[in-house]
């Protein structure tokens, strides 16, 4: 009943729409699965695990006023009363707010005194709160006491003794090793941190970095002219607290300039290029899936009707309706596949050099046999309809039209 | 073989309706061959769709082998065409872009028929009308008469029991229409029941019978001589 043969060598005969079809087919293939790749692998950038509870948290910045200001007693009095705030869980302060692309880094080593060798990694000088205030797990050792803390004028380097990492940062550290106890050298300096705890994790400062994850965290406070202060609320009630939070600050001091942000918004900025790369890309890949599904339409009802009289013929000398469509279908499949054998070729040569020279993730078998999939479904759903068209002629049309 | 009582068939487009076929009764016998005349327009293409199975009639039956086909639904109509009915097309449609002996390979594929079963019957025909050497060449490489030959070649294979044509010379010179008209009357004389529509007086003449269709219906059922070639114009 398969009648492959003579139709392969019919459609020998009509290589060139045969082939027009085809390539559109592969190029949609090449591009479209190229596509997948960059945007699965930014979904999943972005859908990566904070280690943070961001819907809850808000961000405060505040600026003071006055020269030579009490910033240690403020943070003090502050921390006093937010934390004393309904529907706050608890609060922190911070020289950075994680998550806002703006944070410090150092290199920090296993040995004193090292110049090559060491391992980048964001920093956080902040209180014992932030474990709360932020939602991490600590999963190994202890969190820092209040006595640990260190507070130091803008320009005097504080000694600092102790210090808690990420697991992520700990296993580049001391791979394999009980990182606990264990000493940590900031820059080429002689004097030893010590690691006394391990937070699962913490994106840290900047997502698209590629160290994004390393952080360590020292109880540190400075009296700067300006600090961060980061607030958990309730769950729901972040917008509620945020309302309030301004005017508690300003009547117990009114001599700084107070900025708030949710932590959220810090977020969708910090990914905001990824989002519109994703959203981008996918119109585009559609776009183009719809382009070339009405040109296969057209194509193939253009190419039916050419054939009217041989459908007619076909019809005349005892074919069914059905064999009628699965002739076309099967046509169109055979077409198709060239094109997706084609065009997985040519998906793999671009991503090559995609990876080469946009550094971009490597094409799998699994996303391009995805696409492959789509693409003949696509194929085979604009073939449908004329195929059906195709089935309808009439066989009188072998006797009628001349 | 064939008895049709009373068959009409209409064409409705959007506010005429045309009667191509009234009242039409006829009866073909196994084994004859009947030659069917009359003037353009009066139906002969519509009668021979409805015998071939082409086209339901509107209305009327339609005995075939003596079973009722006028109500039967596109699939089983497709069935019968294929195994029971032949077709000669005024315009050979040979399908262009296959072989000479993919295009007589054609309905046998729809029979179902084993490849060796196809080969050997391809062959056969191939024979029988004289071209097994060209059984490789597209249809454009071959002339008018050789093509009606492949087309009648192909309507063979199946071996049905009755063979239709609408005008099978209608683009033929003379010469080639006596070569085709030779061949017809030698698959007839094998038992092959054949209804033919035809311009050519001649031609009609060397059946058995002619009928003749006016305004769709037949106007005169008269048998003509059995010497046909003793008949003068
Ligand atoms: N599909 C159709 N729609 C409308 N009218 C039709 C259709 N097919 C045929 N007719 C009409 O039916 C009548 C009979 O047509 P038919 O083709 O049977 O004539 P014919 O005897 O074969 O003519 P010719 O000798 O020119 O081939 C004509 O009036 C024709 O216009
Ligand atoms: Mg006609």
């Amino acid at each position: 009943m398969l009648e492959l043969k003579p139709m392969l060598s019919a459609l020998w005969r009509n290589k060139a729409s045969a082939l027009l079809i085809a390539l559109q087919l592969a190029l949609t293939l090449a591009i479209i699965s190229n596509i997948v790749v960059i945007v699965q692998d930014r979904i999943e950038k972005i859908e990566r695990p904070t280690g943070i509870t961001v819907e809850d948290i808000i961000a405060l910045n505040f600026m003071a006023i006055p020269q030579n200001y009490d910033m240690t007693g403020a943070i003090a009095a502050d921390l006093e009363l937010l934390r004393a705030l309904p529907y706050v869980k608890d609060a922190t302060v911070t020289n950075q707010v994680p998550l806002s692309q703006s944070g410090s880094a150092g290199t920090f080593y296993t040995q004193p005194n090292q110049e090559i060798g060491g391992e980048n990694s964001n920093y956080y000088n902040t209180d014992p709160h932030f474990i709360d205030t932020l939602g991490l797990n600590l999963v190994a050792g202890r969190n820092f006491t209040d006595a640990e803390i260190q507070f130091s004028d803008p320009n005097e380097s504080p000694e600092i003794a102790v210090a808690l990492v990420t697991q992520q940062f700990a296993e580049k550290l001391y791979p394999g090793q009980d990182p606990i106890g264990k000493p940590l050298f900031d820059g080429s300096g002689s004097n030893p941190i010590e690691i006394i705890g391990v937070v699962e994790r913490h994106l840290g400062a900047w997502v698209g970095w590629s160290n994004a994850g390393n952080v360590a965290f020292f109880p540190s406070i400075k009296n700067t002219q300006d600090t961060n202060y980061l607030i958990r609320t309730e769950p729901g009630k972040r917008d509620q607290v945020l309302k309030a939070l301004v005017q508690k600050l300003s009547e117990r001091d009114p001599q700084r300039v107070i900025k708030t942000k949710v932590l959220s918004e810090y977020v969708a900025r910090s990914y905001a290029r990824d989002n519109l790369m994703v959203k981008v890309l996918s119109i585009v890949a559609a776009m183009l899936s719809f382009i070339v599904a009405l040109g296969i339409v057209g194509l193939t009802i253009f190419w039916i009707n050419q054939r009217a009289k041989q459908i007619g013929v076909r019809r005349a000398l005892g074919a069914t309706r059905t064999n009628i469509s699965r002739y076309f279908l099967l046509e169109n499949s055979l077409i198709a596949g060239t094109g997706i054998a084609i065009g997985s070729a040519a998906a793999l040569i671009v991503n090559q050099s995609m990876v080469r020279d946009y550094s971009q993730p490597e094409l799998t078998l699994m996303p391009l046999a995805i696409c492959a999939l789509l693409v003949l479904l696509v194929s085979l759903a604009a073939a449908l309809t004329p195929a059906i068209r195709a089935a309808n002629i009439s066989p009188a049309t072998a006797t009628r039209s001349v | 073989m064939l008895k049709m009582n009373n068959v009409r068939k209409s064409f409705r487009t959007d506010t005429i309706e045309t009667h191509a076929l009234r009242d039409f009764s006829l009866e073909v016998k196994e084994g004859e061959f009947v030659s069917v005349t009359g003037p353009s327009g009066s139906g002969k293409t519509t009668f021979l769709n409805i015998a071939g199975l082409l086209e339901p009639p509107t209305g009327g039956e339609y005995l075939l082998d003596g079973d009722d086909v006028s109500n039967l639904n596109d699939r089983q109509r497709s069935h019968l065409r294929n195994e029971k009915i032949g077709f000669i097309f005024q315009g050979f449609n040979l399908i262009p872009d296959l072989t000479l002996f993919d295009n007589i390979d054609v309905p046998l594929r729809y029979r179902g028929f084993s490849a060796k079963e196809r080969r050997k019957r391809i062959e056969k025909v191939l024979e029988q009308v004289g071209l097994s050497a060209r059984a490789k060449h597209l249809p454009a490489q071959l002339s008018g008469g050789q093509q009606q030959r492949i087309a009648i070649a192909r309507a063979l294979a199946g071996e049905p029991r009755f063979l239709l044509a609408d005008e099978p010379t209608g683009n033929l010179d003379s010469l080639m229409a006596r070569q085709v008209m030779e061949l017809l009357e030698f698959i007839n004389e094998w038992g092959t029941t054949i209804v033919m529509v035809t311009h050519d007086p001649e031609l009609a003449r060397r059946a058995h019978r002619n009928i003749q269709i006016v305004d769709g219906q037949v106007c005169d059922l008269r048998a003509v001589p059995e010497q046909p070639a003793a008949v003068s114009v």
